[in-house]
């Protein structure tokens, strides 16, 4: 790691201790549910730990481990805490229908107002809905409670709305405010900095991105996220060395992206057999999640297919699902992205046929 | 939940949630004191300590200010103190990882430690001992607190990360000059930050048991602030003089509550009022001229308040029943004895160093299934029964009673008899559990068979999980793993499996 550790970083818990103490509180709170799967508070910690998993350890699995929880607590509980387990775990794999089905079932058993009007906020924010409205809610979350994990949603809000300096200043501020050890929420805050700089403003600066991941991997050597795009900086760089270097550790995770972004490089440097084997496991990756859990993953396959998977037509239909879903402007802007591909490769033009919902927003 | 999991910033970073503390003499040698105490509620078998966290017990010479209403401890301003301090983790040649560590003593020499090594560590001199690694929970709470109703341990088959150190009492404590301490634990990050960011406030710490989540948060007191936060933040031994009155204010409505849990007042308001003042003043007494025992925790404190000189070593031994102590105080000023739901925690505390009972294993998980071309009903008319007899290895069945509660006793085709308890069956959605209740050497074993529909065909699941009894969990896994392959193997001759 130190290779690319080249940051003086504020203290945190060192992130392979992090990962490990995560993985193992989360198995032993499994290991609770099952002694008593109504007991107060274990559903909920589960799944917090659950999501972590799948955010910062690459571990994909843990979407199928929340099903299984909803489901496991709903059989035995109907209850405000069941409903709202059922609705946090809809909601992270974006079945934002289910996920308001289970909020109006909450609110009927009478969960706190607080809890739900919290989700749909989530929610509202997740599908780019009354994004002004939003913002005034972050806005005063983020006050009242002055918390890193509530300055980021503020953040992306601001990112969602094109308000990019703001966004910058907010980050920041929530990444000096930290006054915790845990280093999951600094490497979260590094992340979204990174995507902002790298992806999200007009115009990308790689060499602050690239800072910002290597910031993220600092606390979470095991944040799978911040490996593959950081890895796609230094490939863009031609530095396919230090790509590789990067991607290879997380081979081990279920993200089947990491999969196709090392097939790209070692397409680049001409190991074509081994090229194609990631680029077939990427392949099949994506398609056991999109079993899974479509509406979570149509956006990441979709960019899949549309480059190195090869399948525009599936990119699209994938595109489309998710602007169904999620009509928020990058969701839009990658399904046009994919309908002028399309068109400019001189194929039935499908993407003209495609009609954005929301496209306005 | 003596001081688990008592704050947001403590549930951030477990590894830095003081959970206990604990102070007694030596049950090897009545010459030497052990201080410890635990961090990590409900740890994991893989748990290890924060490489950013001091993690601290510190002890001060404390003197007898008051009697009765007027109770008073006075701390000294010398401290004696124990710092343990860990690595990132180390791997040998061989690959394996492992973390070290330092307990740095009260005279300033470090005493190297590598974590859950069950011998511990020695000074040259052997004056002192310490210890640090995965141990079973010794705290148990077995009360629902909010309505006073008697449950089983709710920690049961926890584990906590522990730190231990044994020292010679006269050397380290001069009880000459005083015999009567106060000790506190507390996990204060090691600042790190250079230029980035704000200096990292103490994460946790616990004198008595229970300060935070009994006394200061009583959920019983509606839209009162969570002052947990706020008080772990606080410097033990010297909260400010400027807060003092708002944690007095809220310990006072908070014992006025618990004094009438029962419905019935047992503390007049002046002596309540003492109490909370005792209270406010939060570090562990202990006596080392006087006996500690598992029952003398806080009478030092109760004998103070009722006017009379203390006869106990009070502190806190690893068996004590902290929590229906400390409620019967609260709630009938020891009148009647309030028994929770449990008399010991999940293993009870060894009487040699390290004095905390080895870790509990973990449950185990076997989890199978299988796709087959058949229809869900097809499938579930022959294995949704809880006559299990459609199992190759199933030689024999019998039934006891029906419904949720049947008994169905199998004798195995190596001759094992395995007797479970059907729990619950719901046929529309082809599902049932049950729990084992004699034959495998295991606890908590319970199990569930479903069948689901899956495109044009089904798949059945059958998991089943357990904690091992006393041998490894491996052999148990695969006696588990045999059983549930093997069943489902069979489905897939008779139903095909989905192609």
């Amino acid at each position: 790691m130190n290779a690319i550790v080249d940051l003086d970083i504020p203290a945190a818990t060192d992130g392979e201790i992090a990962a490990i103490n995560l993985a193992s509180a989360c198995r032993r709170a499994w290991a609770r549910f099952a002694q008593d799967p109504r007991r107060s508070g274990v559903a909920e910690e589960i799944l917090d730990k659950e999501q972590l998993s799948a955010q910062f350890l690459g571990d994909l699995d843990a979407f199928d481990r929340m099903d299984a929880l909803a489901r496991q607590f709903a059989r035995v509980e109907n209850s405000p805490r069941a409903a709202l387990v059922q609705a946090r775990v809809a909601g992270a794999v974006h079945r934002f229908g289910d996920a308001a089905r289970h909020l109006a079932r909450a609110a009927k058993l009478g969960a706190p107002r607080e809890a739900i009007e919290r989700q749909r906020l989530t929610i509202a924010q997740a599908r780019g809905e009354s994004l002004e409205t939003v913002l005034d809610a972050r806005r005063r979350i983020a006050a009242a409670s002055g918390r890193l994990e509530d300055q980021v949603p503020l953040g992306a809000v601001l990112v969602d709305l094109g308000r990019f300096a703001e966004a910058d200043a907010v980050y920041r501020q929530a990444f000096h405010a930290y006054r915790d050890i845990s280093p999951f929420a600094p490497a979260w805050v590094s992340f979204q900095l990174g995507m902002l700089w790298g992806e999200l403003v007009p115009e990308p600066d790689p060499d602050l991105a690239a800072f910002w991941y290597r910031r993220a991997l600092g606390y979470l050597p095991t944040y799978v996220k911040a490996r593959v795009h950081l890895a796609e900086i230094y490939a863009s760089r031609e530095q396919v060395g230090a790509a590789l270097a990067l991607l290879q550790p997380a081979l081990s995770s279920s993200d089947p992206e990491v999969r196709w972004r090392l097939a790209d490089m070692l397409l680049a440097q001409g190991r074509l057999d081994e090229s194609r084997a990631q680029l077939d496991a990427a392949r099949q990756g994506f398609d056991a999640l999109l079993k899974k859990h479509l509406l979570a993953f149509a956006d990441h396959a979709a960019e899949f297919y549309a480059d190195s998977g090869n399948d525009l037509k599936r990119a699209l239909r994938l595109a489309c699902v998710n602007v169904a879903n999620r009509p928020t402007r990058r969701s839009i802007r990658l399904a046009h992205a994919i309908a002028a591909q399309q068109a400019s490769r001189g194929t039935e033009s499908e993407s003209t046929a495609v009609v954005f919902p929301g496209a306005t927003r | 939940m003596s001081d688990h999991v008592d704050g947001p910033r403590s549930i951030g970073e477990p590894a830095g949630d003081v959970t206990d503390l604990f102070a007694f003499t030596s049950p090897e040698n009545p010459q030497r004191t052990v201080l410890a105490a635990c961090v990590f509620p409900s740890a994991g078998a893989q748990a290890l300590f924060s490489n950013t966290i001091n993690y601290a017990i510190a002890v001060r010479r404390v003197a007898v200010k008051g009697l009765g209403d007027a109770a008073k401890f006075e701390a000294a301003n010398e401290e004696i103190r124990f710092t343990f301090r860990f690595e990132v983790l180390t791997r040998d040649p061989a690959g394996h990882v492992f973390q070290r560590g330092v307990c740095e003593l009260p005279d300033g020499r470090q005493l190297a430690l590598t974590v859950h090594d069950e011998q511990g560590a020695a000074t040259p001199e052997g004056d002192f001992r310490a210890y640090a690694g995965l141990r079973s929970d010794p705290f148990y709470l077995a009360w629902i607190a909010s309505e006073l109703k008697k449950v089983p341990n709710l920690l049961e088959h926890d584990n906590v990360l522990c730190m231990v150190v044994e020292f010679d009492t006269r050397r380290v404590l001069d009880p000459a000059r005083g015999s009567l301490f106060g000790a506190i634990a507390e996990t204060v990050p090691v600042q790190l930050r250079g230029n980035i960011g704000h200096p990292v406030a103490r994460i946790d710490w616990v004198g008595r048991p229970e300060q935070t989540n009994i006394r200061l948060n009583n959920g019983a007191l509606l839209g009162s602030d969570d002052l947990r936060d706020l008080w772990n933040q606080q410097t033990p031994f010297a909260v400010p003089q400027t807060l003092q009155p708002l944690f007095l204010q809220r310990l006072v409505e908070s014992l006025t509550d618990w004094d009438m849990r029962d419905g019935k007042a047992d503390w007049i308001p002046e002596a309540l009022a003492a109490n909370a003042n005792v209270f406010l003043d939060d570090f562990l007494l202990f006596d080392v001229t006087k006996p500690i025992t598992d029952e003398s925790h806080l009478e030092i404190e109760k004998s103070t308040l009722d006017g009379r000189g203390y006869r106990t070593g009070g502190g806190r031994t690893v068996d004590a029943n902290v929590i229906d102590i400390l409620l019967t105080w609260l709630v009938n000023r020891d009148r009647e004895f309030l028994q929770g739901g449990a008399t010991g925690a999940t293993k009870p505390g060894l009487n040699v160093f390290p004095y905390f009972a080895t870790p509990n294993t973990e449950l185990q998980t076997v989890a199978e299934s299988v796709e087959l071309a058949a229809a869900p009903d097809a499938v579930w008319s022959l294995i949704g029964t809880f006559n299990i007899d459609w199992h190759p290895l199933v030689a024999s069945v019998g039934l006891t009673g029906a419904g949720d509660g049947q008994l169905r006793t199998i004798r195995t085709r190596d001759g094992r008899e395995i007797v479970e308890r059907l729990e619950e069956l719901d046929r529309a959605r082809r599902f049932y559990r049950y729990t084992q209740l004699a034959g495998i050497a295991a606890s908590q074993y319970s199990g569930t068979l479903e069948v689901k529909p899956k495109g044009s065909g089904c798949v059945a699941e059958w998991r089943v999980q357990f904690i091992a009894n006393n041998q490894p969990d491996i052999l148990v896994r695969t006696m588990v793993a045999t059983l549930l392959k093997t069943g489902l193997a069979t489905l897939k001759r008779r139903f095909a499996a989905a192609a």
